[in-house]
Formats: C-alpha cells, structure tokens, sequence
C-alpha cells in the first residue's frame, strides 16, 4: 500500500478543517473544524508509525496524546462558547463588538 | 492493488465526503452527525494501518464522548439548530482558497518527500494494546502524567466558566 | 503699607546700601584709569570652568565702586524719599521691593566679572524699570511708556547678547578681567570694531541715545523717585559705565569711538532743544539727561575717561537732586506741567534752594559739581583736538564745538525751567497761557514739602556742592564756559522777564521740537515693516516649513486610515491571515 494513501485522505481533511475554521459563523462549527484537523493530524502520525515500523510506536503513543488534548480542547472550548452565549446571546464568531477605534476621532487636527 | 488498499482507498473517499457535508451543512446537528461518519471512518482507517487501540480509542472517545459533549452543548445553548442555523461568513471565498491552497501545498511537500514510499505490509507491528501499553508507561510515562494534569485543568477550566455567576 | 514695613523697607536698603560702601571704599583710592593691567580685586564665588561654563564672579576696582557709592547712595535717597511721597499708596509694598531689586542688579552689573552675569543684571534692570515706570498701571501712558520702555531698551539688550559672543569668540574668556589684561598684553587683538559697534547699540538702547532716544521721556509717567533712580543711578547710567568698563575694547577701534562721538553730539544737542521746548518739567529733566549722557559718552569717545565717569557722578548727585524737586512739587501742587507752576520760592523754601542748586549744577554755574564735571568733558575734547586721542582732530573738534552750543542751550533751558517752577506769578505762565490756580487760595494751600522728602533734597545738594572738592579744574576752559553760561544765561533772562518763553528763539523750529520731531511715527514704521516681515516670516513657516511636518502627519493619518480597515475585530479574518502567512512562509523554505 502507497503511503501516499493515508497522507493525501490526511491533506484533504486538514484542508476542509482549516475552511471550517475560516469560513463558518457558527463558533461550534469552528470547533468542529479544529477536530477534524487534528484527526488529519493523527491519521498522519498513525500512517507514519506504520511505515516505520515503530518498535516505540511513537507515533500511535501521540495520537493518543492527541485524543486526549482533543477531549480537553473541545471540553473548554465548548465552556467558552457557553459562556459567550450566556453573555451576549449568541455564539457568532463575526459578530462580536469590534474594537474602538483608535483613529476614529482626532488626527484630523494636524 | 490489494485489497487492503482498495478497502483504504474506498474508506478514505468516505472520510473526505462526509468530512465535506461536515463542513458545509447548514445545519449544526446534521454537521455535527456527519462528523461522526467521519470519526468512524478514521477509526477504520485506523484499523487498516494496524493501529489497534488507536482505533478504539478513537470511537470511544471521540464518537463516544466528544461527538456526544457536542449535541448536548448544542441542547444547552438552545441556540436555533435547525435549517441555515451554521451559515458561512462573508470571508467564505478567501476561506476556500486558503483551505485548497493549504491543502494543494500540503499535498505537494508530502508527494515531494514521500512520493514513492510504500508501506510494507509484512513489516507491520500490530499496535496492539500490550505494545501500546508497554511504550506509553515506560517509554512515554512523563508525558503521560503530564498530560493527566493537562486534563485536570481543562476539567478545572470548563467549571469555572460554565458555573453560573462565573463572569 | 503698614509703618513697620515702610520702615524695614528702607532699612533694608540702608543694609544693601552700607554692604556696597564697604565693598567700594577700599577700592576708591586706587585711581588707575582705564588702561594698563586690570587693578581691581577679583572674587570667584563659582568657577564655571571653560568657556562653556557661566561663571559667578566679582571684579571691583574704582569705577565699580564710584558707581556702587552713586547707586546705594541715590537708592538710599529715593527710598526715604518714597516713604512721604508714596505715603498711602496701595502698591508701596512691590514698589520698595522692586526698587531693593533694582539697585542689587545694578550692583550686580557694576561689580560683575563675568559678562553673563553682567547681562543677568542689566536685563533685571530693564525688567525693574518697566515694572516701576508702570507703577501706575492704571493710566494709559504708563502702560505705554513702561512697554516702550522694555522694547527700545531691549533692542540694545540684542546688541549687548551678540557682543558679549563676539568678545567670548575674540578673547576666548568671558571674565572682563582677563579681557582687559589680554588688551594691556603686548598681543593684545586687533579688529575689535564689530564688537566696538555691538557695544554701541548696547548703550544706545540702555542710555537712550540717539537713534532710541525717545523712551526716557516717555517713561516720565512713573513715580517721580523712579525717574531719579533710573536717570541718576541705575538703568541709563549702566550705559555709560558698560562703556568705561570695556573701554580699552573700545578705544582700540577708532571706528567705533567715532561713531560712539557722533551719537553723542546728536543726542546733546537734539535732546537740550528737546529739553528746551518741553512744557512739563520732568519731560525737560528726562531730555536733560539724554543731553547730560551723551556728554559722557562724549566724553569717553575723545579719550576723556576720568572726564566722563567724573561727569557721570555728578550728574547723579544733581539729577536725582532736580528730578526729586521736580518730585516735591509734584506732590504739592498735584501737576508736572510748568504752565501749572510759578511763584513757587516763597511757598516752598527748602525745595527753592535745593532745586536752584540743581538747576545751577546742571547750567554748569560756579562752584556746583557740574561746572567742573562738564568743564573737564569740554576739556577733554579740547585736549583731543591738539593730542593723540580715539578720534581724529576733525571729530574731536566737532565735539567739542557741538558741547559748547549745547552748553550754552542747556543754561538757557535750565534757566527756563527754574524761571517757570520757582519765579513768575502765582500759576503765571510765561508763554500767556493763562493763570489755572485762584491766587490767593492756592497760594494758601501750598506748603514745603513733608521732611523726609526736603532731608534728601538738602543730601544731595550738599552732595552737589561738595562732590566739586574732588572735581578737577582748568582754568582756561573754566573761563569760557563761564562766558557762555552767562551769556546764556542772559538771554534767557531777558527772554523771561520780558514775558517770553526762550523755545520762541527756534523761532519757526520750534512747532517740530515740540512734537519731539514726530521721532515716533518713525518707530512706528519701523513697528509695522518689523511685524509685516515678522507676518513674512510667521507665513513662511507656516506654509512652507511647517508643510512638511503637516504633510507627514496627514500621510500617517490617511495610511492609518488604510491600516484601520484590516483591524475590523473579527478573529476569523486574522486566522484567515495568519493562514496565508504560513502557507507563503512554509513555501520560501519549501521552494528554495
């Protein structure tokens, strides 16, 4: 079997997980999005560990490490989008209240 | 061609598709579903590299409890769920070209280092429970603890912001 | 004013006043003119190192100490003096503290080695008199006279700044001390006229010379004892001893000693003419001492150094006398104006028998300290006209024939003026103008001034008589200033007794004199063009220089305004970036 196989499924799924990040509004499905780059990430890790023949399994050993970030990045992130709709009622990325602007007043003096 | 390739091969066009309804449904609970497709077709994806408990790991924990932590979040906000509830930004064309940039220049930089690798199926090590077992508490241990209190804070972090009052 | 302070008022000066006696009384018998090397006591108090540095240090040889003994001693005066004379006065408080600040600058200039700390003192001094001469500060023309006052004297302050650089540049020293041992040294500089003619302007501006002459008069509107102080003592006298301080400086460079010469001839006579035609007492003291500086200034430009100091003493002791007379009988009847004054020598005894000796002293009748002091001016420029002097024999000469004509005006307006305050009629005027007082009743109401105003007056007089013992005398030019004093003097009188004013032999002159020759309508001018090319420069700056500066910070505003747009708070865009950034950086490794 090609090793080529696992990477390309592995480059396809970070691509559609980073379009997630920047493309949807919803902060749950930019959550989403985040898990599914890290499974590219340990799918390339596991197809790594396999082709290397790993006596350690480094490779498998990390992607369980990353399972259980993933587990705790998704716990807290979800609080986060809890808290951010208990305060202002919804959970929109965008939509959130941009910073004063500096140079919206003044400068014109000069 | 074997047939462990082909199967890969039609698994792996599962795990794109269903990745691509992930994050294209309008609607966070079908995209949410959806990703559970995804997760199991990793999870055979994951078997066919003879990553054994990898493979379980991941069905019990991420369709298990992430997938699950998800939908009851999504009850819990009672935010609309329903049709056009996960509508794309204004910055969903820039996104897309990113994202196939991205993945065209990842494609690319793997093909370059990897392009004519192939694994070996008589060499495989089955990651098996016991291996696994054996590197992570002797070879791996410190990360191990380490992330034990990685998890802990995590634990920690998600109470105090959901507890009611917290802000 | 309470009485306890009026009193510790004068005391301090009293205090200030006997400090500079001590300082001074053991430098005055060591008469060494203004040559040689430098004979005085120096005292450092801090050494301000290289040239960079501004030293704190004191220089006090006789010409320092014949002026701390003319100002503590004039100070002193004036300030008893003010006790009747601003008796009530709501601003007495400032005013004395203001006059104690005066003269410690003046003692500053006088005994100052260091040329900054010279200038530190000297533009005090222009503060102080702008601040006394606006005492009045609710009268127009003290206002304006106090703010003429500041400019005109501040335009020779720029002179005295730039000159004080061009001697640090020459001398390589600021300390005058070592300035007049480098000139008594064999390699003394040459070329010194620039600074010469930066000095000129200097005491122009601070002496009122002509072309600034005009501010002294104008500066009339501030308490009579002010016009003592600044007329006799302290602010135009620190000209003339600026002057005699650097003299050898000066005199190095005929140039400037011949320009300093013909200041001072217009000025003597353009100022007793001034003099002559004024119909307000102090006006004519103010002209009087314009024409009684530039003699010294005279003086000094023909080599006449003792001459000149000497005249400068003297007329300190009798200008502060008449300008304090002038002061009585302002008290008394309430007016400066002559047309307002008449008949006064019998009303007024002590203040008729002092102010006879002032007005003599300043005629230069025998045996008054003026006689002597302006016998040996004129003496001088003689003496120039036949020796080796600054000068040449022609401008000596001119001097010295300009000093015998103003002479002969100063007797006839000092005549003039005494005729017209002490003799005539009761408010009589001599010009017909017609009696403003009621006879009998103002003759009544009018009493000599309160004693501590006559104890001055009689000081100094006996100062003006005495001050002759140290006078020296020549006979020859004795004789012919008696002549024309008395030649002057009797045309005057037979001018007065035959009812008419003596300005009428200007004859058709006179209209111009008495508006003082529009000189003013000048400065104007002068004001306008100077503000039209400030507006010049003011636009140059704004449109042209200041451009830059605007375009600049436009540029930033407009390019802010760009950069704004990508700080729209949206995280997703941000990530979007930091996207793109990977993937280019990722791809300059990859590609190379």
């Amino acid at each position: 079997m090609s090793l080529m196989l696992p990477l390309t499924v592995s480059c396809g799924l970070f691509g559609l997980g980073i379009y997630a990040v920047l493309a949807r509004r919803h902060a749950v499905m930019v959550l989403l999005g985040v898990e599914l780059m890290l499974n590219a990430v340990s799918l390339n890790l596991v197809a790594f560990d396999t082709w290397w023949a790993d006596t350690l399994h480094t490779g498998q050993s990390l992607t369980l490490f990353v399972i259980a970030l993933a587990a705790a990045e998704i716990g807290l992130g979800l609080a986060i989008v809890l808290a951010l709709f208990r305060a202002v009622g919804n959970a929109d990325i965008d939509a959130q209240e941009p910073p004063a602007s500096m140079l919206a007043e003044g400068g014109d003096e000069l | 061609m074997t047939a462990v390739t082909v199967v890969f091969a039609a698994l792996g066009v599962v795990t794109l598709v269903s990745a691509f309804l992930v994050v294209t449904s309008d609607q966070i609970v079908h995209a949410a579903l959806w990703l559970v497709v995804t997760l199991g077709a990793i999870a055979g994806l994951y078997i066919l590299l003879a990553a054994e408990l990898v493979a379980w790991v991941q069905v019990l924990i991420y369709i298990g409890s992430v997938v699950v932590l998800l939908l009851f979040a999504l009850m819990l906000t009672r935010a609309p769920s329903g049709p056009g509830s996960a509508t794309a930004t204004r910055n969903q064309p820039l996104a897309a070209v990113v994202a196939g940039a991205v993945t065209v220049g990842l494609g690319a930089v793997v093909w370059a280092g990897f392009g004519g690798e192939v694994i070996d199926e008589d060499e495989i090590r089955i990651g098996t429970a016991e291996r696994l077992g054996d590197a992570l508490f002797r070879t791996w241990v410190l990360p191990f603890e380490v992330l034990s209190v990685v998890l802990l804070a995590a634990l920690v972090g998600a109470i105090v912001l959901t507890r009611k009052g917290a802000r | 004013m309470t009485r306890r302070y009026s009193s510790s008022a004068v005391a301090i000066t009293a205090v200030l006043a006997l400090c500079a006696a001590i300082v001074a009384f053991p430098r005055l018998g060591d008469r060494t003119g203004p040559y040689g090397s430098p004979a005085g006591e120096r005292t450092t108090l801090v050494d301000g190192g290289d040239l960079l540095g501004v030293s704190v240090t004191f220089y006090v040889d006789h010409l320092s100490a014949v002026m701390l003994l003319l100002a503590a001693g004039v100070g002193l005066m004036v300030q008893v003096y003010s006790l009747a004379y601003l008796a009530g006065d709501p601003r007495y408080r400032s005013y004395t503290t203001i006059i104690q600040l005066f003269l410690v600058a003046m003692a500053t200039v006088v005994v100052a080695d260091n040329l900054w700390l010279l200038l530190v003192g000297w533009e005090v001094m222009g503060l102080c008199s702008y601040l006394l001469i606006s005492h009045h500060w609710e009268l127009a023309p003290a206002r304006a006279g106090a703010v003429k006052a500041f400019l005109l004297t501040r335009v020779g302050d720029l002179g005295l700044l730039v000159g004080i650089f061009a001697i640090g540049h020459t001398f390589g020293t600021y300390e005058i001390s070592e300035v007049l041992a480098a000139m008594a040294s064999s390699d003394a500089p040459a070329g010194l006229t620039a600074i010469g003619l930066l000095i000129v302007v200097a005491v122009v501006g601070k002496s009122a010379q002509f072309p600034l002459h005009t501010w002294l008069a104008d500066a009339m509107p501030g308490p009579t004892p002010i016009s003592a102080l600044i007329h006799a003592a302290t602010m135009v006298a620190a000209g003339v001893f600026l002057v005699a301080r650097l003299y050898p400086v000066m005199a190095e460079s005929a140039v400037t000693m011949t320009v300093l010469a013909v200041v001072a001839c217009v000025t003597m006579l353009l100022a007793a003419l001034l003099a002559l035609t004024s119909g307000d007492l102090k006006r004519v003291l103010a002209w009087s001492t314009v024409s009684q500086l530039a003699y010294m200034f005279a003086a000094l430009a023909v080599g006449g150094y003792d001459a000149g100091i000497d005249h400068l003493l003297s007329h300190g002791a009798f200008k502060a006398l008449l300008f304090l007379v002038a002061g009585s009988v302002a008290h008394v009847i309430g007016s400066t104006a002559l047309r307002d004054m008449g008949g006064l020598r019998g009303a007024m005894p002590w203040t008729f028998a002092t102010g006879t000796i002032g007005f003599a002293a300043l005629a230069g009748v025998v045996p008054t300290v003026g006689f002597f002091s302006k016998d040996a001016v004129l003496e001088s420029a003689w003496h120039a006209v036949g020796h080796e002097s600054p000068v040449s024999a022609g401008v000596a000469a001119v001097v010295l024939a300009v000093g015998l004509v103003t002479a002969a005006v100063t007797v006839v307006y000092a005549f003039r003026a005494w005729w017209m305050t002490f003799m005539g009629g009761d408010g009589a005027t001599v010009t017909g103008a017609g009696a403003t007082g009621a006879g009998a009743a103002r003759a009544q109401a009018l009493r000599e001034a309160p004693p501590l105003m006559v104890g001055p007056l009689v000081l100094l007089a006996a100062a003006t008589l005495l001050l002759s013992l140290a006078m020296p005398f020549d006979l020859l030019m004795g004789l012919v200033t008696t002549l024309v004093v008395a030649g002057a003097g009797w045309l005057a009188y037979q001018a007065l007794a035959a009812g008419r004013d003596p300005a009428d032999l200007l004859g058709p002159a006179r209209p111009a004199f008495t508006r003082e020759l529009g000189w003013d309508v000048g400065y104007d001018g002068a004001g306008v063009a100077a503000r039209e090319a400030g507006d010049l420069v003011v636009a140059t700056d704004r449109d042209v220089i200041g451009f830059y500066p605007r375009a600049v910070a436009w540029l930033s505003v407009q390019l802010s305004r760009v950069l704004t747009r990508s700080q729209t708070g949206n995280a997703q865009i941000y990530v979007t970036v930091l996207a793109v950034g990977v993937l280019l950086a990722t791809l300059l490794v990859v590609v190379r």
